[in-house]
């Protein structure tokens, strides 16, 4: 039903999710009604905003990237009081809060499989 | 050139989503609400899936949830034995309904003037929304508990479903009408107004039915145990998702199955389209929602379609060309997953 060839619908962004801090819903207690419809032709490039949001959108597809070329790689992590760990990489989840890695050599011990929670990690570094 | 699907993936809930509404169409757009098992109901645009709100108050898993038509009032279901009524542009809680026991589903009548509630315990209920102290008028008659119940014919009758009966009631003399029987579990129901359609999921089976007369207008098989179904406005195609962790999608005419997506990571739950038909909705057990294009392509909401040919400065191209492996690897996380980063051209790809 999809050829391998298609080419996937591009999106402008993701649905924004929840902020964590509050619950939301209109500050003044009224919804902003909807904009006019903009039109068809795309902003003129020079515009700062949307340069912004493109240096954003290629820094975080960079970012993702890099992530992807860690997948297998030994990667040392640098963590409070000046522990580092050294472990496989193995992924990461949506919102980037924890990375699953394998190996993890701890001054304890091995540890096969673990979770390091993104707030504990200061610093990474890994070599292709 | 083909296009392929991209959904967006709505995150936020951490317990699966067990109910999803669509509100109408608004002078603010449309709206979307979530119902979870980790007691916090969402609200969203529905177009692009924008979380707006989080409506706090529950103690329980919020079984069912819904808008009103402008999407003024929310209202939902929950484990903890009670309904609430939520101002949906505050996210104000504006009602507590004490039940005896789980509740399962909530409607407004196209006035929100009432809320029909059912539940474990069994019984019907129509609460006054302007007369919230007075008792709920209750039809009783299910013998297990009700799964669903929406109100029909604006709104002078009511269908509600059990585990294996869908009953027709009217409102106005709160007696039984007709029922169904089924030899399976009914897991979900949808009523189109327009043509007084019925939309009954059960086993395999996708079944139409009138509203009016419940007489079956016709019945689909589907490839693995159906949880929810949910027909186009128009009445030209049907989605459905289910066990196996697939979207389907049917041609309501013939029949004929015409797309189907994988990208659940476990059963699918519910299933919705948008009022204007022009995305469709689902949630899952793996706790999120997903929006799909109907029409896969077509430029609408987060979705943008630009031809090959063009070179949009929008959307971001790779800078730096990392090496074999990653790349090969983005291709083979893009097609299983590929609303988590944009895709390379096929130019990059070779």
């Amino acid at each position: 039903m999809q050829t391998p060839l298609a080419t996937p619908v591009p999106v402008l962004r993701l649905p924004r999710g929840p902020d964590s801090l509050n619950r939301g819903f209109a500050p003044d207690g009224h919804r902003a009604p909807l904009k006019p419809e903009v039109p068809e032709v795309l902003e003129p490039p020079e515009s700062r905003e949307s340069q912004e949001q493109q240096a954003r959108a290629s820094l975080r597809e960079r970012y993702l990237r890099s992530l992807l070329a860690m997948v297998g790689r030994q990667v040392c992590f640098t963590l409070h009081e000046g522990v580092q760990v050294i472990a496989h990489f193995g992924a990461t989840d949506l919102d980037v809060a924890n990375f699953y890695v394998s190996q993890l050599q701890t001054p304890i011990g091995v540890q096969a499989e673990a979770l390091l929670r993104c707030n504990d990690i200061i610093s990474y570094t890994f070599r292709p | 050139m083909a296009m392929r699907q991209t959904p967006l993936t709505c995150s936020g809930h951490t317990r699966p989503v067990v109910d999803l509404a669509f509100s109408g169409i608004t002078p603010y757009g449309y709206f979307l609400i979530s119902a979870c098992k980790d007691g916090k109901p969402m609200l969203r645009q529905g177009d692009t899936g924008d979380w707006i709100g989080t409506f706090l108050g529950h103690k329980g898993a919020v079984w069912g949830a819904t808008l009103n038509k402008d999407a003024t009032k929310a209202a939902t279901a929950a484990a903890d034995f009670t309904a609430k009524v939520w101002d949906a542009v505050s996210g104000d809680e504006l009602m507590t309904l004490a039940h005896k026991h789980i509740v399962k589903t909530v409607d407004f009548t196209q006035d929100s003037n009432y809320l029909l509630t059912g539940g474990q315990d069994k019984l019907l209920r129509i609460y006054d929304l302007n007369k919230p102290e007075a008792e709920p008028k209750e039809i009783s008659g299910h013998t297990s508990g009700i799964k669903k119940a929406l109100w029909c014919s604006e709104d002078k009758q009511i269908l509600s479903a059990d585990d294996k009966t869908v009953r027709l009631w009217d409102h106005a003399t709160m007696t039984e009408v007709k029922s169904l029987n089924f030899n399976m579990s009914v897991s979900s129901m949808e009523y189109i107004p327009e043509g007084e359609i019925l939309v009954i999921t059960y086993g395999r089976s996708i079944a139409f039915h009138s509203a009016v007369s419940l007489d079956p207008i016709k019945s689909f098989e589907a490839p693995a145990t159906i949880n929810s179904a949910s027909l186009h406005p128009e009445k030209e195609f049907l989605v459905a998702g289910g066990e196996d962790f697939k979207l389907y999608k049917y041609d309501y005419n013939s029949g004929e199955e015409l797309e189907s997506y994988k990208g659940h990571f476990g059963p699918i739950h519910c299933v919705r389209f948008s009022p204007d038909g022009e995305l469709y909705a689902s949630g899952s057990e793996d706790g999120t929602l997903r929006l799909w294009q109907t029409v896969v392509g077509k430029t609408y909401g987060l979705w943008k379609c630009v031809l090959p040919e063009e070179d949009s400065g929008e959307l971001a191209k790779p800078k730096i060309s990392f090496p074999e492996t990653a790349e090969e690897e983005l291709e083979e996380i893009a097609a299983e997953n590929s609303d988590s980063i944009y895709s390379s051209t096929p130019e990059v790809k070779a």
